[in-house]
C-alpha cells in the first residue's frame, strides 16, 4: 500500500481558517467608559483592532456654547472626572488669558496645590485600576484608600468629593480653609506611604512585571506623530511636560523632575506615573512653603469676579454686579486663544473663541486622552487578548475626554 | 462485596462527601468574607433563619443536657481501676474546660449586653483573659491532683468527678437556656448560611440558554465538570484502617462490627477484618485521580463550545490547554514521590509518612512543583485565565446562570478542597500525625525511646480522622488566602512556565530522586538508621511547629484588640477637632 500522504503538498494539509471577530466592549469589564474594540483574532493573537470611542457622547463642546463663560466649569469637571481640579484650572487659565488678567499669587499657589493633589489621585487610580484588572485587587484598595485622604481635603475645601466645579474665572470659588496647609501636610506623607506599600506588592512580583515589560511598546516618533502628550509620551522618552516646557502659574518657581521612560512600554508608563506622584508631592511641599497665608484669592475686578454674598444682599452695587455676571456673563473681549496646561493625562488645551458677548462662541477642547486612544490600535496589534488589559489600563483612557 | 461492606462504603461516602461539600461551602464563605475584608465592608451575613424561641432554647439545652446525663450514666457503671483512673482524669479536665469556657462566654455576654442579676454583675469588670488564665491554672492543678489519686481510690474518684461533670453540664445548659432572649431568635452563624441561601436562590433562578447554543451539550457540560471533582474523593484515605476481630464464622458480617479490636501492634497489622477508611482502596491509587481529574477539562471545553459565545470559546480553549499542559508537570512532579514511597496507593503513602517523614521533607522540590501545577489545575489566581474576568469576562461559564452556573462553582470549590486533601495525603502526612503510631504515642529518635503511651485502636483512629480533616481545613484556608493579591499570568507566559520550567524541573527532580533513592537503599544499615533519625527529627519539627503555632494563636487571641483606624479622620471630623473652619466670608 502506498503511503497516504505521498501526493499531498504541505500547504494543503493546513485546515482553512479565518480570523475570528470579537467585540470587546462597549460593555466589558476592562473597557473603562464605554469603548468598543473590535478585534480580529487568530487564536488569542490580535491581527487587527478597531477602537471605537463614540459610545459616550454628550455633545460637551456644544453644551459649553449655550451658557455663560462661568457655566462651563461643571462641564469641564466631567471631562476627566478623575482629576476635575486640573480641568477647572485649565479652563480658568484659558479665559483669564483672553481677559488678560492674572490671579493673585496666593490663588496661583492654591491652584497648584489642589491641582497636584488631583494629579496624585489621577495617577493612583490609573495604576490601581490597571492592577485590579490584572487580578491584583489589594493594591487597588491601597490606592483607593490613599485617594480617600486626598478627597477628604477636597471635600473640606470645595464641598464636593468628585466633581468640584471649584474653579472660577479670576480666582477660586472659596479661599483656602483655615487648616488647608495642615491638612495637606498631614495627608501627603500618608498617601506616599500607601503608594509605596502598594508598589512594593507589585514591583517584586514576577507575574506583574512579566505582564507589563515589553508589552504595548510605542516608539518615540510614533508617539509624537499621534499627538501623544503627558505620561504616555514621557514614557516613550520625550521629556515634554507643559509645566517645564511652558511654565504657567508658579510652576517655574518649583523644583521638580520630569520622569522619562526609555522603551515606552506599559512598565515605563506605570513607573513614570509612580514617580510623578512623588514629584507632585515635592511640588506640593514647596508650594505650601511659598504660599502666603493672607492676601486676596480673586482678582480685584468687579466685571469678572462675583461680589461677596453678604454684600449682594445689602448693597445695590453688588446686587447689580451679581445680576450682570449671572445673567449676561463675563464680557470676554472678542478674539481667540489657545491655552494649555498639564492635566493628569497630558496636555489639556482649550481653544476658545469669543465674540465679545458673555457667552463663548466656540469652546474647543484638546483632551489628552483623545490623542492617546488613537494609539491603542497600534499598541495592541500583534499582542494577545490579555495584553489589551494592561495596555488599555496604562493609557488611562478617560471616557469623558474622548467625547468628540 | 457483601452487604456489610456495602453499608460501610455508603457510610464512608456520606462522611467524605458531606465533609467536602460543606468545606466547599465554607470555602465560598471564607473567600467572600476575605473579599469583604479587603474591601472594608461587611461580608455575606444577610442570610438569616428566624428560629422559634422554643426551638432555640431546645438547641441550647439539648447538647449539654445529653452530655450531662451521659456523664452521670457513665459514672454509675463499674470499671477497672486503671480505666477509672483515666476516666477521672478526663472528667476533671472536661469539668475545668466546660467551666471556664462557659464563664468566658457568660463574661463576654454580660459585658456586651449587660447583666440581668446580681451574679452576673460580678462579671462586669472582669477581664475575660483572667478567666482563661484561671482555667489554664485549674487544668494544670487537675493534672497534678490526679497524681495523688491511687488506683484503689480511682473508682470513687471517677464516680464523683463524673457526677460533678454531669452537674456542671446540666447547670450550664439550664442557665444558658434561661439566657435565651424572648421572641424568635435570628440565626446567622456568622454568615455561613449565605452559601445555603445562594444555593436555594440558584435552584430557582431562570436557567438561561443562549438562542443558538447547543442545548444538550450546554446542559451536559456542568455535569461533566462537577463529576470528576466528586469521584476523585473515592481514593482518599481519611483515617487509620479499622480492624475488627472475627466472631468465629470466618465471614465478615454485621456481627463483626461490634468486635473492634482493643489495640493493634505498632506495625498496624490486623488479624481479623480490615476496613480501610477510604471509599475505594484501588491498586492504581493516585493514577485514578489523574485519570478522573483530567476529564474535568471536557466539561470546560464543552461549556465553552456549546455556549455560542466567543468569550466562552476562548475560555474553553484556555481551560483545555492549561489543564492539559499542567497535567503533565503535575504527574511528573509526583514520580519522585512514588519512588520514595514505593507505592502509588494513597493508603500506603500515609503509612509510610507516618513511619518515616512527611512528603514535604523528602520531596521539597516535588512539593513546590506539584503545588504550582495544582493551582493551575484548580484554575485559581494567578492561574485563572480560563475565567479571567477582565479579559474574557467570565470565560467558559459566561453563558450559564442558575443552577448550572452553581454546579460549575461548586465543582470549582470542591476541586479546591480536594486539591488541599491531595496535598495533605501526598505531602503532609495524610492522616498520620507526628509520633502517633497505630499502638499509641511514641516519641522516639532512632532506637532511643523518650516517651511512650499506649492508646486503644479506636482512640488512634479517631485522632487520625480528626487529624486528616483538620489538616485539609487548614490547607484549604491557605488556598483561599492566596487570592486577592496576585495578578494573573498571560496565557502564553503560563504555557511557557508549564512546559519550559515546570516540566524540565519535574524531570530533573525525578532523576535526582531515583539516584538518591537507589543510593540510600543500597547504602547499608548505618545510613538507614541515620535516615530514620533524620525522619524522626522532621516529625519532631512538625510537632514543635504545630505547638508553637497553637501557642501563637492563643497569644494572638489574648492580645488586646486595637482597631487601627486607617484614616486619621475624615475632613469633617478633622475640621471639628480643629474647632471648625470656613469662618471667613465667602465669595458666592
Amino acid at each position: 500500500m502506498e503511503p497516504l500522504d505521498r501526493d499531498l503538498e504541505e500547504g494543503l494539509l493546513e485546515l482553512p481558517s479565518e480570523p475570528m471577530m470579537l467585540n470587546m466592549g462597549p460593555s466589558h469589564p476592562a473597557m473603562h467608559g464605554t469603548v468598543r474594540i473590535v478585534l480580529e483574532l487568530s487564536g488569542e493573537q490580535i491581527l487587527k483592532a478597531d477602537v471605537q470611542i463614540g459610545y459616550l457622547h454628550r455633545g460637551f463642546e456644544k453644551m459649553c456654547e449655550r451658557g455663560t463663560w462661568s457655566q462651563v466649569f461643571p462641564y469641564v469637571d466631567r471631562c476627566n472626572y478623575v482629576s476635575p481640579m486640573l480641568n477647572n484650572v485649565g479652563y480658568a487659565l484659558a479665559v483669564e488669558k483672553m481677559l488678560g488678567v492674572t490671579v493673585p499669587e496666593r490663588c496661583q499657589y492654591y491652584r497648584v496645590v489642589l491641582g497636584e493633589l488631583a494629579r496624585i489621585c489621577d495617577h493612583m487610580i490609573c495604576s490601581g485600576a490597571m492592577c485590579m484588572e490584572l487580578g491584583a485587587f489589594t493594591p487597588f484598595l491601597y490606592y483607593a484608600r490613599a485617594r480617600e485622604n486626598i478627597w477628604d481635603i477636597f471635600e473640606e475645601e470645595t464641598g464636593a468629593r468628585v466633581t468640584h466645579s471649584f474653579g472660577r474665572v479670576g480666582g477660586m470659588a472659596n479661599p483656602p480653609s483655615k487648616y488647608f496647609k495642615d491638612m495637606v501636610r498631614a495627608a501627603v506623607p500618608r498617601v506616599l506611604a500607601l503608594v509605596a506599600e502598594g508598589e512594593k506588592m507589585l514591583l517584586k512580583n514576577r507575574i506583574f512585571l512579566d505582564r507589563l515589560e515589553g508589552v504595548g511598546v510605542m516608539k518615540k516618533e510614533d508617539a509624537l506623530a499621534l499627538g501623544w502628550t503627558g505620561i504616555v509620551l514621557r514614557a516613550c522618552g520625550v521629556p515634554y511636560d507643559v509645566r517645564k516646557a511652558h511654565p504657567y502659574m508658579v510652576y517655574d518657581r518649583m523644583d521638580f523632575d520630569v520622569p522619562v521612560g526609555t522603551t515606552g512600554d506599559n512598565y515605563d508608563r506605570f513607573m513614570c506615573r509612580q514617580e510623578e506622584i512623588r514629584q507632585a508631592a515635592r511640588i506640593i511641599e514647596q508650594a505650601l512653603a511659598q504660599m502666603p497665608d493672607d492676601g486676596p484669592i480673586n482678582v480685584e475686578d468687579a466685571r469678572i469676579v462675583m461680589p461677596p454674598k453678604n454684600e449682594v444682599y445689602t448693597t445695590i452695587e453688588a446686587t447689580i454686579q451679581h445680576f450682570k455676571i449671572v445673567m449676561e456673563g463675563i464680557k470676554v473681549p472678542a478674539g481667540e486663544c489657545y491655552s494649555y496646561t498639564e492635566a493628569g493625562n497630558g496636555e489639556l488645551g482649550f481653544y476658545l473663541v469669543s465674540d465679545g458677548s458673555g457667552t463663548p462662541f466656540r469652546v474647543r477642547i484638546r483632551p489628552p486622552c483623545f490623542a492617546t486612544t488613537q494609539g491603542l490600535e497600534q499598541l495592541i496589534k500583534g499582542a494577545m487578548i490579555p495584553d489589551v488589559v494592561p495596555t488599555f489600563g496604562s493609557l488611562n483612557m478617560i471616557g469623558g475626554e474622548c467625547d468628540h | 462485596m457483601n452487604l456489610v461492606e456495602l453499608v460501610l462504603t455508603v457510610g464512608k461516602i456520606a462522611i467524605v462527601l458531606g465533609f467536602f461539600l460543606n468545606l466547599a461551602a465554607l470555602g465560598v464563605w471564607a473567600d467572600r468574607r476575605q473579599g469583604a475584608m479587603v474591601q472594608d465592608r461587611v461580608g455575606p451575613n444577610r442570610a438569616v433563619v428566624h428560629l422559634p424561641n422554643m426551638l432555640a432554647r431546645l438547641i441550647v439545652l439539648l447538647p449539654p443536657a445529653l452530655f450531662g446525663v451521659l456523664s452521670i450514666f457513665l459514672a454509675l457503671g463499674n470499671v477497672t481501676p486503671r480505666l477509672a483512673h483515666e476516666r477521672a482524669l478526663v472528667n476533671v479536665q472536661l469539668t475545668v474546660l466546660v467551666t471556664w469556657l462557659s464563664l468566658l462566654v457568660l463574661c463576654v455576654t454580660v459585658q456586651r449586653g449587660g447583666a440581668i442579676n446580681k451574679l452576673e454583675e460580678m462579671f462586669e469588670d472582669i477581664d475575660p483573659r483572667s478567666i482563661f488564665f484561671g482555667g489554664l491554672g485549674l487544668h494544670a492543678l487537675g493534672l497534678v491532683a490526679m497524681r495523688f489519686v491511687t488506683l484503689d481510690g480511682a473508682p470513687a474518684a471517677a464516680r464523683i468527678t463524673g457526677f460533678v461533670l454531669g452537674g456542671v453540664f446540666l447547670l450550664v445548659g439550664l442557665y444558658a437556656t434561661s439566657r435565651v432572649p424572648e421572641g424568635s431568635i435570628p440565626l446567622r452563624l456568622a454568615g455561613t448560611l449565605h452559601a445555603l441561601a445562594d444555593t436555594i436562590k440558584m435552584i430557582f433562578k431562570e436557567d438561561f440558554v443562549p438562542k443558538n447554543a447547543d442545548r444538550l451539550l450546554h446542559s451536559l457540560a456542568p455535569m461533566i465538570a462537577i463529576f470528576p471533582a466528586i469521584v476523585v474523593t473515592a481514593v482518599l484515605p481519611f483515617g487509620n484502617d479499622l480492624c475488627f476481630a472475627d466472631n468465629g464464622d470466618k465471614v465478615f458480617g454485621f456481627a463483626d462490627l461490634g468486635n473492634l479490636v482493643n489495640a493493634v501492634p505498632a506495625s498496624g497489622a490486623c488479624a481479623g477484618w480490615r476496613v480501610p477508611l477510604q471509599i475505594a482502596d484501588l491498586n492504581v491509587g493516585i493514577l485514578y485521580i489523574f485519570a478522573m481529574s483530567s476529564t474535568g477539562i471536557i466539561g470546560a471545553a464543552i461549556a465553552g463550545w456549546a455556549s455560542d459565545n466567543k468569550f466562552s470559546l476562548l475560555g474553553g480553549l484556555r481551560a483545555c490547554s492549561q489543564m492539559v499542559s499542567y497535567e503533565v508537570a503535575m504527574g511528573l512532579a509526583l514520580v519522585g514521590l512514588f519512588l520514595v514511597y514505593d507505592s502509588v496507593r494513597l493508603g500506603d503513602m500515609a503509612v509510610w509518612q507516618g513511619q518515616n517523614a512527611w512528603g514535604v521533607f523528602v520531596q521539597p522540590a516535588g512539593f513546590l512543583l506539584f503545588l504550582t501545577a495544582l493551582c493551575a489545575e484548580t484554575k485559581r489566581v494567578p492561574f485563572d485565565q480560563p475565567e479571567g474576568e477582565s479579559e474574557i469576562v467570565a470565560g467558559y461559564f459566561l453563558e450559564y446562570s442558575g443552577f448550572k452556573w452553581g454546579m460549575f462553582m461548586v465543582g470549582e470549590y470542591l476541586e479546591m478542597c480536594f486539591a488541599s486533601a491531595l496535598l495533605v495525603a501526598l505531602f503532609f502526612g495524610g492522616y498520620s500525625l507526628p509520633f502517633i503510631h497505630p499502638d499509641g504515642l511514641r516519641i522516639a529518635f532512632g532506637d532511643a525511646i523518650l516517651y511512650e503511651y499506649k492508646m486503644t485502636h479506636l482512640a488512634v483512629t479517631v485522632i487520625s480522622v480528626l487529624g486528616f480533616f483538620g489538616k485539609v481545613v487548614l490547607v484549604t484556608w491557605f488556598q483561599v488566602f492566596f487570592r486577592w493579591t496576585l495578578p494573573r499570568f498571560r496565557y502564553d507566559q503560563l504555557m511557557k512556565l508549564g512546559w519550559t520550567k515546570l516540566l524540565p524541573l519535574a524531570i530533573a527532580n525525578m532523576m535526582l530522586t531515583a539516584v538518591v533513592v537507589l543510593a540510600a537503599r543500597s547504602a547499608g544499615p548505618a545510613v538507614a538508621s541515620w535516615l530514620k533519625i533524620l525522619a524522626d527529627l522532621s516529625q519532631a519539627l512538625i510537632a514543635v511547629l504545630t505547638l508553637a503555632g497553637f501557642v501563637a494563636l492563643v497569644v494572638g487571641l489574648l492580645e488586646p484588640v486595637e482597631r487601627k483606624k486607617f484614616l486619621a479622620s475624615s475632613a469633617a471630623r478633622f475640621a471639628a477637632a480643629m474647632g471648625g473652619v470656613k469662618a471667613e466670608p465667602r465669595q458666592a
